[in-house]
C-alpha cells in the first residue's frame, strides 16, 4: 500500500531521517533532527550558573523550554515540556553536576506530524553535543491506526494525523536494545516484552492496537538508536581528526 | 544486648529517609496510610453542588477534592467551522489546596492536566461539537468547564477527570431561539425538561493512575502526594464504558515492561467500573 504521501511504499517505514549536530556557536551544544518534512533544533546550555530559586543542593536544574512554530508558546507546549522534561531529567547524571543548571531549548522549524517523537530525537542529539553526561540515549516514534483501513501507520505526515483513529507516541531507551542484540533467541520471537521509557496515546484503541504499536514503534526505534550511535561515531571522528592535522 | 548508637522515631526516620521509610512498607505488601499496593482510596461523588452553574461536582479521592462547575455562554463560532461551539476545560491548583503550588498564573503541573483532560475530550470524541451549535455561523454554546481543586493529595488526573465528565453529565442549558440577530431565551425562571437540554455525551472516559516505585517497579494505585514525590514514573489509563482505550500516559525515570502495562489495564477495568457504580449511586 502507498501512503499518502506517496515517497514511502510501506506502512511501517519510517520518513527519510536526517540529524546535523553543532549548528549553533553560542550554545554548549545543538542539534536539528529531521523527519522527512518535520524538523526541530533543540540548544543545550549547561552546566551553567543557576537561578538562587531553582537550584538544588545535590543535582543540576534541567530546565525545557518548547518554541512553537508560530506564535507564543501555548498550554500545548507546556504539557510537552513537562513531558520533555520528566523523561530525560532521570536519563541525565545530574549528580555529578550539583547547584548548576541545563536549559534545553526546543524549537521547531518546519511541521508535517510526529514533532514530538522529532522534538525528542533532536534532544538527545543536542545533550551529546553538549557532552552532558548521560545514562542511556532514546529514539522516539509516533504511529498512528488510520480510522478507514485500521492500519498501523508509522511515523505520520499531518495529512495522514487527520485521518487518525488514535495517535500513539513510543520512547525507549537503548539498555533494552542492548540486551535484545546479545540474546539473539529473545529478538527472533515474534514480540519481545519491550520496555516503554515514555507513552503518549490518545484517540481511541483496543488493548490490542496498543501493544502492536509499540511492538512496531519497538523495531522502529531501533534504527533511531542505531541512527543516533552513527551520527556520534563520525562526529568524533570529525574531531579527532581536527586534533592530529 | 548492645543498644543501637542512636536511635530515632519512626516519624523522624521518614522526614530524613521518604523512600527507605516507604520500601519498608511496600516490601511487606502494605503502604504507610493501611492501603494495600494495589487498593484506591475511597472516593465519593456529588452532582449538581453549585446552583448557579448549568453543570456542577465534586469528587473526593482520598484526599484530594475538586468542585467542577460548567458554564454556558453564548459566542460565535470560528470561521473554520460555522456550526461547532466549544469545549475549554481548565484545571486550577491554586495556593489553596497544596504549599507546593504558588500564587500568579497557572503552574506547568495545572496546564499540563488541562491539556491531558482537554485532549481526552477532543480526541476521544466525547462530546460533538455540533450539538452545541445555536445558527450556523451566527451563535453557539461555549461549554467552561472549570475544575477547582480544594485539597491537594495526589492523582488530580483521575480526579479531575471524574469530576468534569459528572458536571457535564449534570449540565442543563436552557433552549435558545434566534431570531433576526438576537437570542432569546423563553421559559420560567426554573429549567426543566420542557425548556432546556442536557448534553449527549458519546461515552464516558475515567481514568486509573498508577505510580512507579523504586527500580523494583512496585505499582502503586492511586498515589498520595507523598507517593508521588517518591516515585519513579506514572501510569495514566483511561478507558470508556465499554473498555475501550481513550488514552494511556507513561511517564517518568521507570521503563516499564509490556506485561506491566497490561497488569494496569486489567486494574485500570476494575477501577473504572467501581468508579462508574458510585457515579450511578448517586
Amino acid at each position: 500500500m502507498s501512503r499518502l504521501d506517496r515517497s514511502r511504499t510501506s506502512a511501517h517505514q519510517l520518513r527519510p531521517f536526517f540529524s546535523s549536530q553543532n549548528l549553533l556557536n553560542r550554545a554548549d551544544g545543538s542539534a536539528q533532527f529531521d523527519f522527512g518534512g518535520s524538523s526541530v533544533m533543540c540548544s543545550v546550555v549547561g552546566p551553567a550558573e543557576v537561578k538562587l530559586r531553582d537550584e538544588k543542593l545535590d543535582k543540576a536544574t534541567i530546565e525545557v523550554v518548547v518554541r512553537p512554530l508560530v506564535g507564543l508558546p501555548g498550554i500545548k507546549d507546556k504539557a510537552r515540556e513537562q513531558a520533555i522534561r520528566e523523561t530525560l531529567e532521570p536519563l541525565i547524571l545530574s549528580g555529578l553536576h550539583p547547584r548548576t543548571s541545563i536549559q534545553i531549548v526546543i524549537q521547531t522549524m518546519k511541521d508535517d506530524g510526529s514533532i514530538l517523537a522529532t522534538a525528542f530525537n533532536a534532544t538527545i542529539l543536542a545533550l551529546l553535543d553538549a557532552g552532558i553526561p548521560l545514562k542511556s540515549i532514546l529514539g522516539a516514534v509516533t504511529c498512528i491506526v488510520d480510522s478507514e483501513t485500521n492500519q498501523i501507520l508509522l511515523d505520520p505526515t499531518t495529512q495522514e494525523l487527520a485521518n487518525a483513529k488514535s495517535t500513539h507516541t513510543f520512547v525507549f531507551d537503548n539498555k533494552s536494545s542492548i540486551t535484545s542484540t546479545d540474546n539473539k533467541q529473545q529478538e527472533d520471537k515474534e514480540s519481545v516484552d519491550v520496555a516503554t521509557l515514555y507513552s503518549d496515546s490518545t484517540g481511541l484503541f483496543s488493548e490490542e492496537e496498543y501493544f502492536e504499536c509499540a511492538q512496531i514503534c519497538y523495531k522502529a526505534a531501533q534504527a533511531i538508536h542505531g541512527f543516533i550511535r552513527t551520527a556520534v561515531q563520525k562526529k568524533l571522528e570529525k574531531e579527532q581528526q581536527q586534533i592530529d592535522s | 544486648m548492645a543498644t543501637p548508637a542512636f536511635t530515632f522515631t519512626p516519624s523522624t526516620f521518614q522526614k530524613l529517609h521518604p523512600a527507605e521509610f516507604f520500601r519498608r512498607f511496600t516490601t511487606e505488601g502494605v503502604r504507610p496510610d493501611g492501603r494495600l499496593l494495589d487498593a484506591f482510596r475511597p472516593t465519593t461523588v456529588h452532582h449538581g453542588v453549585i446552583s448557579t452553574a448549568n453543570g456542577s461536582a465534586m469528587v473526593r479521592i482520598g484526599g484530594t477534592t475538586l468542585v467542577c462547575g460548567v458554564k454556558a455562554e453564548v459566542a460565535e463560532p470560528k470561521l473554520d467551522t460555522p456550526d461547532q461551539g466549544y469545549l475549554v476545560p481548565n484545571v486550577e491548583l491554586s495556593p489553596m489546596c497544596s504549599s507546593k503550588f504558588r500564587p500568579g498564573p497557572p503552574s506547568e503541573q495545572a496546564q499540563a492536566v488541562s491539556e491531558a483532560i482537554n485532549r481526552v475530550l477532543k480526541e476521544s470524541k466525547v462530546l460533538d461539537l455540533k450539538d452545541l451549535c445555536i445558527e450556523e455561523g451566527k451563535a453557539v454554546w461555549v461549554l467552561y468547564v472549570d475544575a477547582v481543586c480544594v485539597a491537594y493529595d495526589g492523582n488530580i488526573f483521575d480526579a479531575a477527570l471524574a469530576a468534569i465528565m459528572v458536571a457535564l453529565n449534570n449540565v442543563r442549558i436552557r433552549k435558545p431561539t434566534y431570531q433576526e440577530g438576537t437570542i432569546k431565551v423563553s421559559g420560567g425562571s426554573t429549567a426543566n425538561d420542557e425548556n432546556s437540554f442536557t448534553l449527549n455525551l458519546a461515552r464516558t472516559p475515567l481514568s486509573a493512575t498508577f505510580a512507579i516505585f523504586d527500580t523494583t517497579l512496585t505499582i502503586l494505585a492511586d498515589p498520595n502526594v507523598t507517593e508521588e514525590t517518591i516515585s519513579e514514573g506514572q501510569i495514566s489509563i483511561t478507558l470508556d464504558e465499554t473498555g475501550q482505550l481513550c488514552g494511556v500516559t507513561k511517564i517518568g525515570a521507570a521503563s516499564c515492561s509490556q506485561s506491566v502495562m497490561k497488569d494496569c489495564v486489567q486494574s485500570a477495568k476494575k477501577r473504572t467500573q467501581q468508579l462508574r457504580n458510585i457515579m450511578n449511586q448517586q
